[in-house]
């Protein structure tokens, strides 16, 4: 059983996705754990399997292409994926809440946003109708919209108040896991420190846990606790924001340190990681990052490294730790 | 809402001028002299002469279209040249019958289509859904006078269960000419209402509501059908003109006194009022469907409201 | 300690034509097309319908059997002497279905193609020019299409007459609001493309540059609705005929078939059935045919 301490509790999830002739293993034997309070940051190129992983842990896998093929998602205690319907359509919403990656789309565009925040309210708190839209008008003043804009449609609004909105969706039952699925992703560069900064707010004063989905490590720096670096379905470094950021260990990780402009030394060049994500239907052998890894050996592209405890907080999953702990990409670039 | 409504009905006034201009132009290319037919035997230089000044028929051809579009506002289609009686008592003894089938058919293709669509939709890959997939494209294939006589054959002639025609019978006389005429479009909003459904399906506001722990049917009711809707409404919409255009099938195969066989009829006795005033009424009754369907529309899907607001997209 | 990336060589130019060179877009668009049974099933049954058509003197002599009242043969019900039995005029139905459809595809085809002639000039001119052009041409495709085609057709031919050509013109003028509309919106799709503009920059005229550059990048879409307008188009000819104003007896039409056999199919419904089953295949392949060029041509729209 899961340690009721951990409000999230992912172990070993793999996740197929079929198509006609080829099977993808989106997920590949993940583990998250995120205790009460604390924001974990996912962390991956597009395509690592980060949503996927998230929708998890609703239980909202798109059928029938995606398929969980092992593992358990406890969320406080329960597993959400051996949960009957009903039980499960308490907690979504309630128990953990979502705010997706693109408000564009995300909004059902011939509902009032009154309408589509105080759905979840009247699903779970049984409030009436009346109340459940007060609750509503609430909601939409406290993520900064003027409460008389309830009755409008989400076509009024600008991509950052559509973000605002699927916001306070998300938060009008005060869900004990918000997951954000790189909230700020589809949004103009002005807006998404405004966004970023109301969800860490909403955050401390509801006093949350969240999974902060991202490609985006300035946003790590800002608001995760602790960080999972995922490539090609596998976490391959997971530990503190300190381990991650001053103590890199894994080569990607580094990799993606590097990728990131200087803005001191503006005249450094950039380092970016060689090569492109592999094909998800066909994995390289062995470490799926090993054609891109600066530092692979031979027994890279054979076997899949075993995963190695660095310390209490830190994780890796890579072959150049096998004998030792020592740091061997040289330091860090801090 | 209403100032959209009463713009729309003004934009309609054009339309129907220049749909009577255009009915009207080409019944008046008709070759041949309508007063050697109606007098028959009885023709003479003189007796046509005296008939074609008593049917204004002398007149220019643009004298003769103001005066039929003044005798249209005030209900008048002139006289038949067969029975020399108004045209308008023939035309509204009969339309009823095919406003009846007509709208029993988009019942019927509604009723029956929309429901499967949305099953369908729901399960995609299952032995329903491709059933219906099957169904849908016969149906579409189906040339609806051909259905008519086979639903005969089988219904009134092989099991008797049903009238052949006329529409004497009640509702019971009316289940088959709907039917028939209602299959293609049946089959067609079936085949939209899936597509759009399985569209719907798939957006990311479907699973903004089913994170917020919507159950599946109200996901499916509240979220998907409605915006699912819009695709359906317009088939639906398109396809009356083509109903009434396939009214005259179905009256030909049942044998249902309506608007339909009687163009057909006046055709044939090249009675020109006649024909004249079917079309008419035919097209106006298309031009007011397109009416309805853009208000549905409208009401549906707010942002099509705020166009006509006037206001901001 | 990265180990060198193998570096692949090709050692004849052949190798490596076969290597990179990509099969041509038709060959890739009939490859698609072919793994879309549906469309193969309506292609197949379409040329069987054609190849009837065209061998219809060679199966039986129109004179002859086709039109030739035979009172002493009356009747005859299905696979015996005859495939499909006699009418009651003794006439081989067979003979008259296969003869019907020479008719059916001549007329359908020659109908869209002159909806084609005329929709499409409207349409490309609407679509290319925009603006007023486009304004008063779709208002007034607009007006037509308030009376559905079935209507329109009736009505031009009860003006002029009924003969195989105004059957023509009729249904050809009937479909040329939808076929305007057609082609404007695939006209309007690919206007403002970059080669337009080139073809713009080195001279050449609007007339050519619709023709060369503009229609020719729209043809996907407007073949898939010709395919299924030709449908359409022989479902109308067939209903004309069936109400009385189409192809007249003794001419072997599918519509008039139904017609004539009408009186007495309770006694012998193959009267009803064959020229009926001939009109529905036909308009099935078109239409299987039509869809599956479309989720061919635009793989995307594929549910």
């Amino acid at each position: 059983m899961s340690d009721s301490l951990n409000i999230l509790d992912i172990k070993n999830l793999t996740i197929e996705y079929s198509s006609d002739d080829d099977v993808v293993k989106a997920v590949n034997n993940v583990n998250i754990v995120i205790s009460k309070g604390k924001t974990l940051g996912l962390v991956g190129e597009t395509g690592a399997g980060k949503t996927t992983t998230a929708l998890s842990i609703l239980n909202l896998v798109p059928e029938p292409q995606g398929k969980i093929i092992s593992g358990e998602v406890f969320l406080a205690g329960e597993d959400v994926l051996s949960m009957k319907e009903k039980r499960l359509l308490e907690v979504r919403g309630d128990k953990v809440a979502m705010i997706f990656q693109d408000p564009m789309t995300s909004l059902n565009p011939i509902k009032t946003v009154g309408e589509q925040i105080a759905e979840g309210i009247r699903i779970h708190s049984k409030l009436n109708k009346k109340d459940a839209a007060v609750k509503a008008r609430e909601m939409l003043e406290l993520v900064g919209i003027p409460g008389d804009r309830i009755l409008e449609y989400p076509h009024q609004f600008s991509g950052g108040m559509k973000q605002r909105v699927v916001i306070a969706i998300a938060l009008a039952c005060k869900p004990d896991l918000l997951i954000a699925d790189e909230p700020t992703t589809a949004l103009d560069v002005t807006i998404q420190a405004q966004v970023l900064k109301l969800i860490n707010e909403l955050k401390q004063s509801y006093d949350m846990s969240m999974l902060m989905i991202t490609h985006d490590l300035g946003i790590v720096a800002e608001v995760c606790d602790e960080v999972s670096i995922m490539y090609a379905g596998r976490i391959i470094e997971h530990g503190s924001l300190e381990d991650i950021f001053d103590n890199k260990m894994h080569p990607y990780t580094k990799g993606l340190f590097d990728s990131l402009p200087n803005i001191e030394d503006r005249r450094s060049e950039l380092k970016p990681i060689k090569g492109l994500m592999p094909d998800p239907t066909n994995l390289p052998s062995g470490c799926a990052f090993h054609p891109r890894c600066d530092y692979a050996r031979p027994e890279c592209s054979v076997e899949q490294p075993k995963g190695k405890k660095i310390s209490d907080s830190h994780y890796i999953e890579c072959h150049l730790y096998n004998e030792t702990t020592e740091n061997k990409l040289g330091g860090t670039n801090e | 809402m209403i100032r959209y409504i009463l713009k729309r009905l003004l934009a309609m006034i054009p339309v129907i001028l220049a749909l009577t201009f255009v009915v009207f132009t080409i019944m008046y290319l008709t070759p041949g002299d309508p007063t050697a037919r109606i007098l028959g035997n009885e023709y003479t230089a003189e007796a046509s002469a005296i008939l074609k000044t008593e049917l204004g028929i002398d007149r220019p051809f643009i004298v003769q279209y103001f005066s039929y579009l003044g005798g249209l506002l005030q209900g008048d289609f002139g006289r038949s040249y067969i029975t020399m009686a108004p045209v308008s008592d023939e035309l509204f003894a009969r339309f009823p019958n095919t406003f009846t089938i007509v709208i029993w058919a988009m019942v019927f293709c509604v009723g029956v289509g929309l429901p499967i669509g949305v099953l369908s939709a729901t399960k995609p890959n299952s032995v329903f859904s491709n059933i219906t997939m099957v169904i849908s494209l016969l149906g579409v294939s189906l040339p609806i006078f051909w259905l008519g006589l086979l639903l005969i054959l089988l219904f009134s002639v092989n099991l008797g269960w049903l009238p052949a025609g006329s529409m004497n019978h009640g509702f019971r006389s009316i289940i088959l000419p709907a039917i028939t005429l209602g299959a293609n479009y049946m089959a067609n909003v079936m085949r939209t209402t899936r597509s759009s459904m399985l569209e719907a399906i798939r957006q990311d506001y479907i699973r903004t509501a089913r994170a917020k722990g919507v159950d599946k049917g109200s996901v499916i009711r509240k979220h998907a059908l409605p915006n699912a809707l819009m695709p359906t409404i317009t088939v639906v919409g398109m396809n009356i003109g083509a109903l009434l255009g396939g009214a005259v099938l179905t009256e030909t195969v049942f044998s249902i006194p309506g608007t339909g066989r009687l163009l057909v009829d006046s055709i044939g006795s090249r009675d020109t009022p006649m024909v004249l005033g079917c079309l008419v009424i035919m097209a106006v009754c298309v031009a007011i469907s397109n009416l309805i369907v853009d208000l549905i529309y409208a009401y549906i899907d707010p942002r099509i409201k705020a166009e006509y607001a006037g206001g901001e997209a | 300690m990265a180990e060198t990336p193998e570096v692949k060589t090709y050692s004849t130019k052949k190798d490596f034509m076969k290597k990179f060179k990509k099969k041509s877009r038709f060959m890739e668009l009939w490859y698609r097309f072919l793994k879309n049974k549906p469309a193969v099933i309506g292609l197949i049954l379409f040329i069987t319908i054609v190849l009837l058509a065209i061998c219809a003197p060679l199966i039986a002599d129109y004179n002859e059997v086709a039109i030739k009242i035979d009172m002493g043969n009356r009747f005859n019900p299905p696979f015996t002497d005859n495939l499909l039995g006699t009418d009651e005029f003794g006439r081989d139905i067979f003979a008259r279905i296969v003869h019907g459809a020479r008719i059916s595809l001549t007329i359908g085809i020659s109908a869209i193609t002159v909806s084609f002639l005329l929709g499409g000039a409207l349409g490309s001119i609407a679509g290319f020019f925009g603006g007023r052009f486009d304004g008063w041409i779709m208002r007034a495709m607009d007006v037509f299409l308030c009376l559905p085609d079935m209507l329109l057709a009736i009505a031009i031919v009860a003006a002029f007459g009924v003969s195989t050509l105004n059957i023509t013109l009729a249904i050809g003028l009937a479909f040329t609001p939808r076929m305007s509309r057609v082609v404007r919106a695939a006209v309007m799709s690919v206007r403002g493309n970059e080669y337009v503009e080139a073809a713009r920059c080195i001279g050449a005229r609007n007339g050519r540059i619709i023709t060369r550059h503009v229609l020719i990048n729209c043809v996907g879409p407007i073949i898939v609705q010709i395919t299924l307008y030709v449908a359409n188009a022989i479902l109308t000819i067939s209903a004309l005929s069936f109400i009385g104003l189409g192809i007249e007896i003794p001419t072997p039409e599918w519509g008039n078939m139904l017609a004539e056999g009408r009186a007495a199919m309770r006694q012998y419904p193959h009267l009803v059935i064959a020229p009926g089953l001939a009109i529905f295949f036909t308009i099935l392949s078109l239409n299987l045919l039509g869809d599956g060029l479309r989720d061919t041509l635009d793989p995307r729209l594929k549910q």
